[in-house]
């Protein structure tokens, strides 16, 4: 019966292979992640339910929210509640917004993503070819330039290089657009096809709002982009110059294989790991645009994160940070799958 | 007696000067600071650099000089005593869970899963919220946060030091596990741990700065660079630049200062930079000859 | 003979002088090398670590390791001086007329890539052809090497294959292009005695017909002497001596050939048998079964399958066989590292295969192991003093004091002064690593010693003396000991039995001399036919292949 299960296991395709038993993995995961959640709210000293409602609750809607979440049976009823709930896709209602909170999040989620793609796209060219061009021309120009930024950028706030930015290229020389949100404030959005304001505009082929939103992107993208840049080019460096020092590289040489055939080949060697980083990448994105955002009033996850912390908006910051998390998993799943179909040693 | 070459590169040099610069700072602030770092004097408010105020001062018209040097204080303190707790904690945990193999070190390890499936800067804000934004708050959630990277580091490092021949051969001379994971694997993770203490300083500094930047870590009039930061940003887009700068160099002083450092160690520990073993070529193990 | 070494050199080295730029000034790495390669020759580099032999390799191609430049003299290939070609040349030359077989094949091939692949991407560096034509090719010269299967092979990843395959693949590389010159810089270093002479046989033959010259690198005499027409004796980047082959291994010319070519040679048969030879057996070991599992669950490994034998006081038995062959995993079930899954151990007559740890822990005195590497059993964080004391602080009940004068007394035992007793492992030489490896066994002065692989990796002059050690410590200790190696060489010297073990099964075991003279079982026969000893100098390959020549 097992071994008939694991012949036919056998004959699904490698792919499938990998992906399957990721997929089932996840579940646990995210299971420890509301885990998680839930016992962020259950640190704060009082009762959840005047927490989650605010100073300002009646005691009729405490009561009510005290029997909906069940606070008067045991912890792990709780817990099944909220999992249920949140299954359901209710994260509760946000006291700042009064909005339900999975609305909010839905309806600011592109502008994050839409803000951490192209950051991503930015940090990663920039990352992997200054490391590449380091490595094969030691102690050239781009080796030592690199060499000085990849100490820097670590050392950098992105807050910090975020407004140091809007001083130089708005305030001093005007050459950007205004740090006020994803459009100009006297533009309206263009149709929501995909949240993206850029996708979206050269969907609806607004040639204005796309260089008014492109415009808007040039400088936080840039802020999170050579801030995480360095990073990645470090670790780029370390795992491409390992591959490009390995005996197979200098065997390829050894036998006339042309450089930029050995470059690429050594590049797909350092790609598993690369893959990885670029995965890890993704988090810290996220928490760059917490901060990058509140500077760009860029009203997207991570301004409205920022502003359940000063508001103590517990439900809020709750649905964030399960979101932010979920998010992130899936990421890394993807990344996972990835890992594992680039590198054929990997054994399934 | 003469220094190793590693710390006679230029990068050492910069580094210790940096951290002789910052424990300066630290010890002598009240000697340095010309100012009260707290005291607001609405007259004198958002002055630009001058020779009464060197970087200039704030909106309350709080000098900004005497806050930045009175800031490395406690942003120092909160990163090296969050590192401490992580360290202390961690790499006996990694030491633990990388040499007994059993149910309860992969529970921790997916708790350290869990726990690393948050971006760290939104969880560090998320804890730091929830049990108030305190000093001794945002060092245990930074120490929290950093444990997993240390009991990580430190199992991985157990992990591969397990299998080397060493240990067999300790074990063949009637070694405890208690003296195989002191004497032996221990002293042998512990050195890159060192190099990830120096690195975790500096992304502590980087941390605690965003916290408060974000108003989610240390509070008013408490000089902390990031605060510092937060406090002229609204006006950086007027041109008022020293408010946010001089904090913002700070901290890129004072990781860099650990960055550096961190680099240093990693010199000094390479064991490809040291004289190299002569030794005969290495024999490649374990070819098979089943064809 | 003089047939070959007729007409123009194919390769010509006048005086060559690479330095190494150091933080202390400049080092003389090959000190005014002269060399000349004919048409069809197959030239024998030997020498010890450190002699310049691979750098020589690497300079015939111009790639030097960076810091190492070149001070004086030229290579001159078909005419062509090296120094005056353009990059492009160059990159021509490399794999197109000078191709270089390097060691451990695995470690050569792009991890991620089908080797027919890596072979078509070497193929059309060199040749403008359509990319099936190449693979056509490339399957085609895998068939030659001797890859059976050569389509499907084609398709695997270096990872699929065996140490000896990745070798083909290698060699495949090295010919696909057609060079002229074929360097292979210890091409066949860690594969198996068997698998080695198979390679080698078949790199030879490709060679000739290939109408090729052939310069094997390599520490060991044994291929010198049934590969080469012509030797040249490496040391401190020098050529000591170059003669044909027969004529060195009659008479070396130079004290240090002399030194060198003794050194190889078998040392002088073991110690008469012990006084215990009659009594009761030291060491017995009962149908030993050792199972791992598999790769995929439920399969099972019998890494040892059924094993019998045993041992008396003051005798050696050795344990030859192949990687894979389970020996080594036999000796780590006696010391402990590995829990046996059936079969009994019994030491001086008593069963230990279930005494408890802390019970097994009092015999660790008695029964001590000599680990392989010598370098990697040594923690690098202490020092000598503290690893050779650590089994006495664990196992003897001493004074500190007491316990330092027995360091200091093993430490002469084998032969190292005290100035070693400070020094970490990484300052030592491997001769002497092995030593402290040796003294770390022999400190609580166990009756019974299991030797893992002591002579492997060694150099020659290193390699005699360890062997010199041993049988020495036998004969002064009345050593009881169990000799894992597959150098049978060295099995010659110091075991009185021996055992051969294939596939984790004893298929022959008895008298060493009796065993080595009239070998009864096939596999028994391959192994000693594999090996290269100098004594039984076959004449020249190059000349048995003759035949071959066009």
């Amino acid at each position: 019966m097992l071994l008939g299960l694991r012949r036919r296991w056998e004959r699904v395709p490698r792919a499938l292979q990998i992906v399957l038993p990721r997929l089932a993995l996840l579940v646990p995961q995210m299971f420890g992640v509301l885990f998680v959640t839930f016992f962020l709210i259950r640190l704060l000293p009082g009762d959840p339910a005047v927490l989650l409602l605010g100073n300002m609750a009646t005691p009729d809607a405490v009561a009510q929210l005290r029997d909906r979440l069940g606070l008067n049976d045991s912890v792990w009823v709780q817990f099944l509640t909220y999992c249920g709930n949140v299954l359901h896709g209710d994260l509760g209602i946000s006291i700042f917004t009064s909005n339900p909170v999975t609305v909010d999040l839905l309806e600011r989620a592109p502008a994050t993503l839409e803000l951490i793609a192209y950051a991503m796209v930015l940090t990663v060219i920039i990352g992997v070819t200054v490391a590449v061009a380091s490595v094969v021309r030691p102690g050239g120009a781009v080796d030592m330039g690199a060499r000085v930024y990849g100490l820097a950028a670590g050392a950098i706030p992105d807050f910090w290089i975020g407004l140091i930015l809007i001083y130089v290229f708005f305030t001093m020389l005007g050459w950007s657009a205004a740090p006020f949100g994803r459009i100009d404030a006297m533009m309206s959005a263009p149709p929501y096809v995909t949240g993206f304001y850029t996708v979206d505009a050269l969907l609806a082929g607004d040639v204005a709002a796309l260089t008014s939103a492109a415009g808007r992107l040039v400088l936080p993208v840039l802020t999170i982009a050579i801030v995480n840049a360095g990073a990645l080019m470090k670790m780029t460096q370390s795992i491409f110059a390992g591959a490009w020092r390995s005996d197979f590289v200098r065997h390829a040489r050894a036998c006339g294989v042309p450089e930029r055939v050995i470059i690429r080949a050594a590049m797909c060697n350092s790609l598993p790991p690369i893959i990885t980083m670029i995965g890890f990448l993704v988090g810290f994105l996220l928490g760059a645009a917490v901060l990058v955002e509140t500077i760009f009033s860029w009203g997207g996850l991570g301004q409205y994160a920022v502003q359940a912390v000063m508001n103590s908006d517990y439900p809020a910051l709750q649905g964030f940070v399960l979101v932010a998390a979920a998010f992130i998993l899936v990421v890394y799943l993807v990344v996972d799958i990835l890992y594992e179909l680039a590198d054929p040693r990997i054994k399934v | 007696m003469k220094l190793p070459p590693a710390l006679r590169r230029p990068a050492a040099v910069i580094g210790l000067t940096l951290l002789a610069l910052q424990i300066v700072m630290i010890v002598f602030a009240p000697a340095i600071s010309p100012y009260s770092p707290v005291d607001a004097d609405p007259v004198a408010s958002l002055q630009p650099p001058s020779a009464a105020h060197w970087f200039g001062t704030d909106i309350t018209g709080m000098d900004v000089f005497s806050r930045v040097v009175y800031a490395t204080r406690i942003n120092l303190l909160i990163s090296v005593v969050s590192v401490a707790g992580a360290f202390v904690i961690g790499v006996p945990l990694g030491l633990l869970i990388g040499y007994y193999r059993g149910a309860a070190s992969s529970f921790a390890m997916r708790l350290f899963d869990f726990i690393q499936a948050f971006p760290i800067f939104v969880l560090g804000m998320a804890l730091v919220a929830v049990m108030g934004q305190e000093i001794w708050n945002v060092a245990i959630v930074l120490a929290i946060l950093f444990i997993p990277i240390f009991a990580r580091l430190i199992r991985a490092e157990v992990l591969s030091l397990r299998e080397r021949p060493f240990v067999a051969a300790a074990r063949c001379s009637g070694a405890s596990d208690r003296h195989i994971m002191f004497r032996h694997l221990l002293p042998n993770a512990l050195l890159p741990a060192m190099v990830q203490v120096s690195i975790s300083i500096g992304m502590a500094i980087l941390l605690t700065a965003g916290l408060s930047f974000i108003g989610a870590g240390v509070r008013m009039p408490t000089p902390e660079w990031g605060l510092m930061v937060s406090t002229g940003a609204q006006q950086m887009i007027l041109g008022v630049w020293w408010v946010s700068l001089f904090p913002g160099l700070a901290i890129v002083v004072a990781v860099l200062c650990f960055a550096l450092l961190g680099d240093v160690m990693r010199d000094l520990l390479d064991p490809t930079r040291r004289p190299a073993p002569a030794r005969a070529k290495r024999q490649p193990a374990n070819t098979g000859q089943t064809p | 003979m003089m047939r070959e070494t007729a007409g123009t050199p194919v390769l010509r080295i006048d005086g060559l002088t690479l330095v190494a730029e150091t933080a202390e000034g400049e080092r003389v790495l090959l000190d005014g090398l002269d060399l000349r390669l004919m048409p069809n020759e197959i030239l024998g580099i030997v020498g010890e670590t450190g002699a310049g032999k691979s750098l020589l390799a690497r300079a015939m191609i111009d790639l030097l390791p960076s810091g190492v430049r070149r001070d004086r003299g030229e290579v001159l290939i078909e005419g062509r001086v090296l120094s005056q070609m353009t990059p492009a040349e160059r990159r021509a030359l490399r794999g197109g007329v000078v191709s270089l077989i390097g060691t451990n094949a695995k470690a050569l091939l792009d991890p991620v890539e089908r080797v027919g692949a890596q072979l078509v991407r070497v193929l059309r560096s060199h040749k403008r052809l359509p990319r099936h034509a190449a693979w056509a090719q490339a399957v085609q010269l895998l068939a030659d090497v001797g890859i059976v299967n050569p389509e499907e092979r084609a398709k695997a990843y270096p990872h699929e294959l065996s140490g000896g395959m990745a070798q083909r693949v290698v060699i495949a590389m090295a010919l696909i292009a057609e060079p002229k010159i074929v360097l292979a810089d210890d091409a066949t270093l860690g594969l198996d005695a068997t698998v080695s002479v198979q390679v080698l046989d078949m790199l030879v033959e490709r060679s000739r017909r290939m109408g090729c010259s052939v310069v094997l690198i390599t520490h060991d005499l044994g291929i010198v002497a049934h590969y080469c027409n012509r030797v040249a004796v490496m040391r401190g980047g020098r050529i000591e001596e170059m003669a044909p082959t027969a004529d060195f291994i009659a008479a070396p010319r130079e004290p240090y050939s002399r030194a060198l070519l003794d050194a190889a040679k078998a040392r002088p048969v073991p110690s008469v048998r012990g006084v215990g030879a009659a009594g009761a057996p030291l060491l017995a070991i009962e149908n030993l079964v050792k199972i791992f599992p598999g790769s995929r669950p439920g399969e099972q490994v019998r890494a040892v399958d059924g094993v019998s034998f045993t041992v008396r006081r003051g005798e050696t038995l050795a344990l030859v066989g192949e990687s894979g062959s389970g020996k080594t995993t036999i000796g780590q079930c006696l010391v402990r590292l590995l829990q046996a899954t059936s079969g009994r151990i019994l030491f001086d007559g008593e069963d230990v295969t279930h005494w408890p740890e802390n019970r097994f822990r009092t015999l660790r005195r008695q029964i001590q192991m000599v680990f392989q590497e010598p370098y990697v059993a040594l923690n690098p964080r202490w020092r000598v003093r503290q690893l050779v004391d650590e089994p006495l602080a664990m196992l003897e009940t001493l004074s500190a004091a007491e316990r330092l004068k027995r360091v200091h007394e093993v430490l002469a035992l084998v032969d190292l002064s005290t100035r070693t007793a400070e020094l970490f492992p990484h300052e030592l030489t491997a001769g002497e690593q092995k030593r402290v490896g040796i003294a770390r066994a022999l400190a609580t002065r166990p009756d019974f010693v299991i030797f893992d692989e002591p002579t492997t990796a060694l150099d020659i002059r290193v390699r005699a003396q360890i062997i010199d050690l041993v049988r020495d410590l036998q004969n002064r200790m009345q050593l009881s000991a169990l000799f894992i190696t597959h150098d049978l060489n060295s099995v010659r010297s110091l075991a009185h039995d021996v055992a051969v073990m294939n596939r984790g099964r004893i298929v022959e075991a008895g008298a060493m001399d009796e065993v080595f003279a009239r070998p009864k079982d096939p596999y028994t026969r391959k192994l000693l036919s594999a090996e290269l000893a100098i004594e039984q100098a076959a004449p020249p390959l190059g000349d048995r292949m003759q035949g071959v020549l066009p």
